[in-house]
């Protein structure tokens, strides 16, 4: 028979917890003897507003003790405290978006909790304002839409899961003119690109055409909102206005989720909406008709949620 | 067929005390040492025992202490606190005859696992072990240890088993294993999948589908941790864990689909990558019965190790994920000449330095390389033209023809590969030409298909025709089951189990095809 004792060793040696360093900064909070048994806050925390969404970053550190995941709070008032009604989402990476905000520009305000593997907490970090910007969706005045700009594919042909169909309904894209055409049945929710195999392995060309009586005295904007777009295979759109070349736009990966589902304002929704938004080159458009072309040359599919051209004010 | 194990009621009662005053071995009342850490106030060993990485002296024993298994911060109900494990390893199954005992601390930072490495035992023989903690006594496990490494073995049985999608159907492949008198189990990847589950892709019929949080994509310790626990409920699963050891190595599942060293397929930053692999292995490992020597640091496992059945089999365990090289040209099906390079390694050059070290001292009768991915060349352009899978082998031809190159410079004797992920059942002879269906045949590899992903299945599918068109393939399957193979110095036996549905408990096993490979003669000969 053999014994074999491992001694009992006190978890602070065992992970190489050193003091925790307090958070400098006016925001901080300050330190209690308990907040020491946990890991070191986050430094370095940041925020940067996109359209629709928050972008949080903050500093790597090293591997030891483990972090089980960064646990992310949020609120509209400074004065929050952390805690299962202000937590807005966990990651075990060094960031983190605040997405799904809508077109309206909105102040958030944030902190971030170090939660490691023995389940420690730490204190909550320095606290960070960001503020999303606004769509031109939201701010400018619409000249031609398709859709409603809601995070929502719903309005859209074929919504939210028909997208088998379009090799029949759309062998040829769309071709959409705004005035005459309804979305419910002439812009398909879902635009496959070459590598979708239900799509036929192909590019699809969606067209857009709509008609100026005089080219407006402010700058125009598209605004292409997205529901949705393929995990790993986003691809690329290519666009054009009246044949002059708008550039190509690398989309953003996405859930894929949104082939089957048309909502991302559903709680806990597996959607990652994104935005597309740039100006139109005044030489480019014309009084009356004026056609602008999206291709998928590149990569698999994306769903929209709405698009549209705007009159910047 | 096998006994069952003893289950706690029937042992107490064997012995004939208390739960409350029987400590392990003794029978004496519990004292302050052995509840280092308090008592429990409910059973702590819901998740079972297990076994793995046999050695001729001895096992590694496995549990992980949660009263609450599914509590959602991942904890399994423990208290932050440590505690005193001890556990007893006997000869026979009464423990009347007891062979070891010791004292491990399981910690808050490792999920309450115990990885209690037990030395001494006698070679090449059976036993049984239990644990005790919180003043509660866990189910009695049985187990094996090794053949002495010079040791003439007559014959060495084991299973393959991989690909477990707990939600697409019930493990029942799991009890039939268990009904085998297997001297060690191989798993082969993907032990858990990172997926949400969800209505979309609940399978489970009669089984009510898992409420929140276990909808979720799996990103965070909490997330992995529950993971385990939720598919570690499943009683057929921790039977077979409790009979027999197991040897694991991961394929890519148990981090993120299809994940190469720092890069996934979303495009994630590759230190976020590294932040969710140093996660997912840390859960891997609080939660498979794993040695020390394999206990990740940070993002990296340091999982390939050899395991020697006597003088019959040396069994390579590779890892053919971390180390591995990401798409030659960014896709995972193409003929890119970029898949040519010769610097492409799927092994690292590393592991692949230490695995032809081992081939150049193996003097064993069989060869055999347990690993994740096809390792076989399979064209699956069914047209003039060439298509190969970059996710597999056929992504590093490279490092697939210095393998060969070194089995064939130290000259070791029937290679044979065990394989996963790819959810069939599928046998392939290696050819020195793969071009050429008559030259000669150079190693044999046995793809075993999965426990529980892709649900019931069917005799075939539409990948069948595609890999059929492959002449060194000769089975081609699409159910679910598990390889059950006899290795003896003469001849290997594999027989290729299937289950005619999963998604419904209760199915019988059928046996679709049994092959023969003969000592010194590598490739298939089919029996049934």
């Amino acid at each position: 028979m053999n014994d074999h004792s491992t001694p009992a060793v006190g978890r602070r040696a065992a992970l190489g917890l050193g003091l925790a360093v307090p958070v400098v900064g006016a925001t901080a909070l300050p330190a209690r003897a308990a907040d020491l048994r946990g890991p070191r806050p986050v430094r370095g925390l940041k925020a940067a507003g996109e359209i629709g969404r928050v972008k949080l970053t903050w500093d790597d550190r090293p591997y030891t003790p483990l972090v089980d995941h960064y646990a992310v709070y949020a609120s509209r008032t400074p004065d929050f405290s952390t805690g299962p009604e202000t937590l807005l989402g966990k990651t075990v990476y060094t960031s983190f978006k605040h997405d799904r905000l809508g077109g309206a520009a909105q102040e958030w305000h944030y902190r971030v909790v170090v939660v490691d593997a023995a389940g420690d907490r730490s204190r909550p970090s320095a606290l960070v304002t960001g503020r999303s910007k606004e769509s031109v969706a939201i701010s400018g005045r619409p000249v031609a839409t398709v859709g409603t700009f809601d995070h929502r594919s719903l309005e859209m042909a074929l919504a939210p899961a028909g997208y088998a169909q379009i090799p029949r309904r759309f062998p040829n894209g769309a071709d959409y003119l705004h005035g005459t055409h309804q979305p419910a049945t002439d812009w398909p929710y879902i635009h496959p690109g070459p590598s979708d195999n239900w799509g036929g392995r192909k590019p699809y060309r969606y067209t857009f055409r709509f008609d100026l009586e005089s080219l407006p005295a402010g700058e125009l904007w598209l605004s292409i909102w997205l529901v949705d777009t393929h995990a790993s295979l986003a691809g690329e759109i290519e666009l054009a206005l009246n044949d002059t070349g708008l550039g190509k736009v690398r989309l953003e990966n996405g859930g894929t989720r949104g082939s089957l589902e048309g909502d991302a304002t559903v709680p806990g929704t597996a959607l990652k909406p994104s935005y597309v938004e740039l100006a139109l080159p005044r030489p480019a458009l014309v009084a009356g008709r004026n056609v602008l072309t999206i291709d998928k040359n590149v990569g698999s599919w994306h769903v929209y949620d709405a698009l549209g051209v705007f009159e910047r004010r | 067929m096998r006994t069952p194990l003893p289950y706690r009621r029937s042992f107490l009662a064997m012995t004939g005390v208390s739960t409350a005053a029987f400590v392990l071995g003794t029978g004496r009342a519990a004292s302050a040492e052995d509840l280092e850490g308090g008592r429990l106030p409910a059973d702590p060993f819901t998740l079972g025992v297990a076994s793995g990485d046999p050695l001729p002296d001895g096992v590694v024993l496995w549990t992980r202490l949660a009263p609450e298994p599914l509590a959602p911060d991942g904890h399994g109900g423990m208290p932050r606190g440590s505690y005193a494990v001890h556990y007893e390893v006997a000869e026979d199954e009464r423990f009347s005859r007891i062979a070891a005992r010791g004292r491990v601390t399981a910690t808050a930072e490792l999920g309450h696992a115990v990885h209690a490495e037990v030395h001494g035992l006698r070679p090449g023989r059976e036993y049984f072990y239990r644990f005790k903690a919180g003043g509660h006594l866990s189910p009695v496990g049985r187990t094996r240890t090794a053949p002495d490494p010079r040791s003439k073995v007559t014959a060495f049985r084991f299973a393959t088993a991989s690909c477990q999608a707990y939600y697409h159907g019930y493990f029942t492949a799991y009890q039939h294993m268990a009904a085998e008198d297997l001297d060690v189990v191989f798993f082969l990847g993907d032990y858990i999948y990172e997926y949400g589950i969800t209505t979309a892709n609940w399978r489970r019929q009669g089984q009510p589908l898992p409420p929140a949080p276990h909808n979720a994509d799996v990103y965070t310790l909490e997330q992995y941790r529950l993971r385990y626990s939720l598919f570690r409920t499943d009683p057929d699963l921790q039977r077979l864990h409790a009979s027999v050891p197991w040897v694991v190595t991961t394929d890519d599942h148990e981090v993120v689909n299809n994940y190469a060293d720092d890069k996934d397929e979303y495009g994630t930053p590759s230190g976020d990558v590294l932040r969710r692999r140093a996660v997912a292995y840390r859960a891997f490992y609080e939660n498979l019965p794993l040695r020390s020597t394999t206990r990740p640091h940070g993002p990296d496992l340091p999982l390939y190790r050899r395991l020697r059945w006597g003088s019959l089999a040396d069994v390579d365990v590779l890892d053919t994920r971390q180390y591995r090289d990401f798409y030659p040209a960014g896709a995972v099906i193409d003929n890119a000449p970029e898949r040519l390079d010769p610097k492409r390694t799927i092994l690292g050059s590393r592991q692949e330095k230490w695995l032809y070290d081992g081939f150049r001292r193996s003097d064993a009768t069989w060869n055999v390389l347990a690993q994740g991915v096809v390792m076989a060349a399979i064209d699956r352009d069914t047209g003039p033209g060439e298509l190969y899978s970059n996710d597999q082998w056929d992504g590093f031809p490279a490092n697939r023809d210095r393998l060969y190159a070194a089995m064939r410079r130290y000259d070791i004797a029937n290679p044979v590969v065990l394989t996963g992920d790819v959810h069939h059942h599928i046998a392939i002879e290696h050819k020195a030409d793969w071009k050429d269906p008559d030259s000669a045949t150079i190693a044999t590899e046995l793809v075993g298909t999965s426990i529980g992903s892709d649900g019931d299945g069917a005799e075939t599918d539409s990948y069948g025709p595609l890999w059929l068109a492959n002449k060194h393939v000769k089975l081609y399957n699409a159910r679910r089951g598990y390889l059950s193979c006899t290795m003896t110095p003469e001849r290997l036996t594999s027989e290729f189990r299937t289950l005619p549905y999963v998604t419904r408990p209760g199915a019988p096993v059928n046996t679709l095809a049994r092959f023969v490979t003969e000592a010194g003669r590598p490739g298939l000969i089919r029996e049934v």
